[in-house]
């Protein structure tokens, strides 16, 4: 075998020759050398695949297949007692290959891969039947369903019947993590990262950390001050010696996997000093102003020197290697097209955040004024940009409309205009609402104290939302008319000296970190979740973690709920100091290998195979496993076929058309 | 007795609870669940299927169960309720009391031979009392631990279990075990309750044989439920037409419940339409006040709940009322129609109930609570799983209603909490 180039490339070298070994070399104490004995089991699914399929006759005819000794049914083949029969037929049946006929193995492969390890089996020797997706959710006709399921289920049991055993690829993991994304999902994820014991990197693209967080004045339901939440973040982050902050930085692209990513960084020049870490001392000083340049940014060991950053700094590229990284990119506020509710045309017409900052500066006491003029009604329209409708909204620039709700905009919506009624008692405040979602604690009383304070609320239809347009000659400059549900369908027009729109919440365009990964988005355009209950933080792309509004609009209290979430996970993905893979990439058989370099140039994955020396001279194909993704590109093209995907060969793929071919025929004879 | 340690002691194995363990033994530590309920597996086990994907709930959370059941740092008393708590070396001990089963838990098999032979029947509760169970009983199919208890209240000492048991292991005069425990850390997860239907007389105050609790209806819903279908409780007529009741236990300041309960809209909507799939001729009518789809694909649901034929109607239900063919007459003041006052009749109605909170652990621990009776966080938006007192924190609905997303969150969210607090030292 070549000698090693560098450390990484080593270990998977050595696992791959561990795994070469257990391949080469029979397992004497392992029942899986013996003739296969299958065992299969049909899962009901609760009447998930019951309700559709004859999973009692789909057990029957799967009894009959060459190699299978027992097909049983259950109820909840996932449950404990459903395991349990598995794990008793292996015990007292010999059963040393198991085909699950479920749900998809995305979802409980890992659930019978440990009933497989608990029993002492290889948990390699698993396949799964997806008659749920595949099946019983796609198609109606029982009949037709039923037969489908048959023949599924005997392609994965002439599947089942060619594994072999096969160990996880491990390699080591650096105990680091780059949270990407300096709002508060990110500052929480790194402050627990790092008392947790590991070492973060926190990427920050603008200058200043804080998020959105930092431009709000203060925070529902409970009114506490966006600075305190922030200052106990950031002060907590920059005395942390194991956080390392870089701000003004963007992720230029990242490699690697999960255990050893390598994130390639890009810091913009300042061109501006930064001073000392905001203190208790200074909180004197509490404009939204200040703070927007308080939490400002720090470079690798500058986090603690008292001397400033040189103004005339240059931009410079940064490379960090991590074992995970926790994606905290936040959210985009939905920016209303020119036009939409008088925005950009009409300059009384503002978002609720510019109204947050432009109410913080009002001196109490007087009657507030807009542009110089005296505001006395304020209108607040509620789900602009979230919850449009098809044919009423104009699609965005990503070419779709935003059907979701944005989850915040409601109560803060509420809370802003109970705090101008507080503010000032003259003003009169009107609401236009399709539904009041104050759906977390504490959030329903700020609707009750918005309707004690006179708020004036009217309730329109999304397909039918308000008109805006610019009040001439009349007491106020804008003025806004809806068919009021609340009055049954009257149409209602006010006047309004200020018009705030209640923008939503958008997907951020995550950039070259979500490019280089290839993270999954969902239909909404946030990032995507593997599953929003059995794996609500974690991404299709092992190692990378969500925090925050990069998944879904949250509030503060979700974000940072769903950021220590992401920490957990990264942690507990770290915490042993090495990474399991499955073993499902290719390998070459040295015997066979030829050295065409076919592979080489057909594979899409950068340095997962590479031609290597032998000592005999020649030069072979070399796979590195823990690069490979097992995509079997090489497979299709190695003229002597000395390349093989472990865990799914060629000779099982050519048994599973076989078996399904054969199922065909006697569907296509009936 | 010694105390036995473990790193973290989990008062709750429902699924927040089971979400902490799991997340706290792959970071290496010891943990000690204590369920009340003879199986762990909480509320969440009970239901039929779960917005937005209409992912069967077992499927979702059997896993999760059989997970920390086998997980070798997770030990698990089940039937068993924390009696004391009092600080010690910067962690507590404790005595969690190991209610007796009468049933040898180490050398029971469940075969459920005693349930086949015992004569006692029962209403099942996990059915919502639909169906019926014996005495002597394993609690559900999924249950974890597959133990079966007697039910000592209803258990006439016939003796057929103890005969027919192959394990003997039938203890009829078994006593309470008590354990004492000594930990570094308390997660609180003890969950939430239905709010009252019968404390509210205007919707007949639970008396209305038809008029369900969405419990009861998940587990009609459910394909391995009661009965396997959608019928009426009071005759097993297939009701023709279904309506929920929105609002029924929240905002409600007659019921002192005037916070919003965050699942209701969604339950209700789901129940909707997983009824429109096994009831497709049956009318389906929603009374609302507000439509609360938050989260993330909610909006999209509640849309296409309404493309599939589902009827909302902004209303708020004054009054329910049982008519002679034991249908509800419905009276509602319908803000569809200019307000006017309308008496509308279902063949059965469901009380969207909201979330309140369990008392359980004022007694034990000094937490603050809040007015609505949750327990509340003295960082509520940056640390929402720190309680008030140290080396506690609280997981999942014990803090505020929510669902089964941010409760899952809320739990990995705790398990970072303990972690950040570190060893004890």
């Amino acid at each position: 075998m070549a000698e090693p180039t560098h450390e990484p490339q080593a270990k998977a070298d050595e696992a791959q020759a561990e795994a070469d070994e257990t391949q080469a070399k029979p397992n004497e104490a392992q029942a899986e050398a013996d003739e296969p004995r299958v065992g299969v089991y049909v899962c009901y699914c609760g009447g998930n695949i019951s309700d559709v399929v004859d999973v009692e006759a789909v057990a029957a005819e799967a009894a009959k297949l060459p190699g299978v000794v027992t097909a049983k049914t259950n109820m909840f083949m996932c449950s404990d007692p459903g395991q349990q029969v598995i794990a008793d037929d292996i015990a007292e049946l010999g059963v040393n290959r198991v085909v699950v006929a479920s749900c998809a193995p995305s979802l409980h492969q890992t659930t019978f891969q440990g009933v497989l390890e608990r029993s002492g089996l290889n948990p390699y020797l698993y396949e799964n039947a997806n008659i749920r997706e595949q099946v019983s959710w796609t198609h109606h006709d029982r009949a037709e369903a039923t037969k489908k399921a048959s023949a599924l289920v005997s392609a994965a049991v002439a599947k089942a019947s060619r594994l072999e055993p096969l160990e996880p690829v491990e390699i080591p993991a650096a105990p680091a993590v780059a949270v990407v994304g300096g709002g508060v999902a990110g500052l929480r994820a790194a402050t627990d990262l790092a008392k947790a014991g590991l070492a973060v990197t926190l990427i920050e693209k603008e200058l200043t950390l804080g998020g959105t967080v930092a431009r709000l004045d203060n925070l529902f339901p409970y009114s506490e001050p966006a600075e305190d939440v922030l200052c106990r973040l950031c002060e907590e982050a920059l005395a942390d010696p194991r956080i390392t902050v870089h701000t003004g930085t963007v992720v230029e692209s990242v490699e690697g996997y999960v255990g050893a990513f390598t994130l390639h960084l890009e810091q913009q020049a300042r061109g501006r000093t930064v001073e000392a870490t905001p203190d208790a001392d200074s909180r004197e000083i509490t404009s939204l102003d200040w703070r927007c340049e308080a939490f400002r940014g720090y470079g690798p060991g500058e986090a603690f020197a008292d001397e400033p950053v040189a103004a005339d700094d240059a931009a410079r590229a940064l490379s960090v290697p991590v074992g995970a990284i926790v994606a905290a990119t936040g959210f985009d506020l939905y920016v209303p097209p020119e036009g939409e509710y008088g925005y950009g045309r009409l300059p009384q017409v503002i978002t609720l955040l510019d109204f947050i900052e432009w109410l913080s500066k009002q001196p109490e006491g007087s009657v507030p004024t807009f542009n110089g003029q005296p505001v006395r009604a304020v209108g607040f329209i509620h789900c602009v940009g979230s919850r449009q409708v098809e044919g009423v909204h104009e699609p965005g620039p990503n070419g779709r409309i935003n059907e979701h709700c944005s989850r915040v905009c409601c109560t803060a919506t509420l809370h802003c205009a109970c705090d101008l009624r507080d503010k000032f008692p003259d003003v009169v405040a009107y609401e236009f609402y399709q539904d009041i979602r104050a759906y977390g604690r504490g959030h329903e009383e700020h609707y009750d104290r918005a309707s004690l304070a006179n708020v004036i609320f009217l309730q329109y239809d999304g397909a039918q939302p308000p008109k805006v347009v610019a009040g001439e000659g009349d007491d106020h400059p804008v003025l806004v008319s809806c068919l009021d549900g609340l009055t049954w369908g009257e149409e209602v027009e006010v006047g309004v000296d200020l018009l705030v729109l209640a923008v939503g919440m958008v997907a951020a365009d995550v950039g070259n970190l979500a490019t280089s990964l290839k993270l999954p988005v969902s239909a909404d355009g946030f990032l995507q979740e593997v599953h929003p209950k059995l794996r609500p933080v974690e991404q299709a792309v092992n190692g990378v973690l969500l925090a925050g509004t990069c998944q879904a609009p949250k509030d503060v209290t979700e974000s940072c709920a769903s950021a220590s979430a992401a920490a957990a996970k990264a942690y507990g993905l770290l915490a042993s100091g090495e990474v399991k893979l499955d073993p499902y990439v290719a390998h070459v058989d040295p015997e066979l290998c030829e050295g065409h370099a076919a592979c080489v140039e057909e594979c899409p994955v950068d340095r997962a195979i590479a031609m290597e020396d032998y000592p005999d001279g020649s030069r072979k194909a070399m796979v590195n496993p823990a690069i490979c993704t097992g995509c079997g590109a090489c497979v299709a093209v190695c003229p002597t076929q000395a390349i093989d995907l472990s865990g799914w060969t060629l000779e099982a793929y050519e048994a599973m058309v076989d078996a399904l071919l054969l199922s065909h025929s006697e569907v296509s004879a009936l | 007795m010694n105390a036995v340690h473990y790193d973290t002691l989990i008062i709750g194995g429902g699924i927040a609870g089971l979400q902490a363990a799991l997340d706290l033994a792959d970071q290496g530590r010891e943990v000690l669940i204590v369920e009340r309920q003879p199986s762990i597996g909480g509320a969440m086990i009970g239901l039929s299927k779960v917005f937005p994907t209409l992912d069967c709930s077992s499927c979702i959370t059997t896993p999760k169960m059989a997970a920390a059941a086998h997980h070798h740092r997770i030990t698990i008393f089940s039937y068993s309720e924390v009696e004391d708590l009092t600080p010690h070396e910067g962690g507590y001990t404790g005595t969690v009391r190991r209610k007796a089963r009468f049933v040898d838990e180490a050398a029971c098999i469940g075969c459920r031979q005693c349930e086949y032979a015992c004569p006692c029947e029962v209403p099942d509760e996990f059915e919502g009392g639909l169906g019926a169970r014996r005495a002597a009983y394993v609690p559900f199919g999924n249950a974890i631990p597959q133990v079966a208890l007697i039910d000592m209240a209803s258990c006439t000492l016939c003796g057929r279990c103890a005969q027919v048991c192959p394990k003997d292991c039938i203890v009829y005069d078994q006593q309470d075990e008590l354990v004492p425990v000594d930990v570094a850390h308390v997660i609180v997860a003890t969950g939430w309750q239905l709010t009252s239907a019968a404390s509210k007389a205007e919707y007949g105050g639970a008396a209305i044989a038809n008029v369900l609790s969405p419990l009861t209806m998940e587990r009609l819903l459910a394909p391995h439920g009661p009965y396997g279908h959608v019928v009426r409780p009071a005759d097993g007529k297939e009701p023709a037409s279904i309506a929920w009741v929105q609002c029924a236990g929240s905002r409600d300041k007659s019921l002192g419940v005037p916070y919003c309960s965050r699942v209701c809209c969604m339950y209700a909507i789901k129940q909707a339409m997983l009824t429109s799939g096994s009831l497709p001729f049956a009318d389906l009518t929603i009374y609302y006040m507000d439509i609360r789809a938050f989260g993330k694909g909610y909006e999209e649901f509640y849309r296409s709940a309404k493309a599939m034929g589902i009827e909302f109607v902004k209303a708020k239900v004054g009054r329910l009322e049982e008519a002679a063919d034991r249908s509800v007459d419905v009276h509602i003041e319908n803000i569809n129609d200019r307000g006017q006052s309308e008496v509308r009749n279902h063949d059965m109605v469901v009380l969207s109930l909201g979330m309140a909170a369990v008392p359980d652990t004022r007694e034990l621990l000094p937490l603050a609570i809040g007015d609505d009776g949750f327990i509340d966080v003295p960082h509520p938006k940056d640390a929402p799983c720190r309680t008030s007192l140290p080396h506690v924190c609280v997981a999942g609905t014990a803090s505020a209603p929510m669902d089964i997303v941010d409760a899952i969150a809320e739990a990995s969210a705790a398990a970072m909490e303990v972690c950040r607090e570190g060893d004890r030292g």
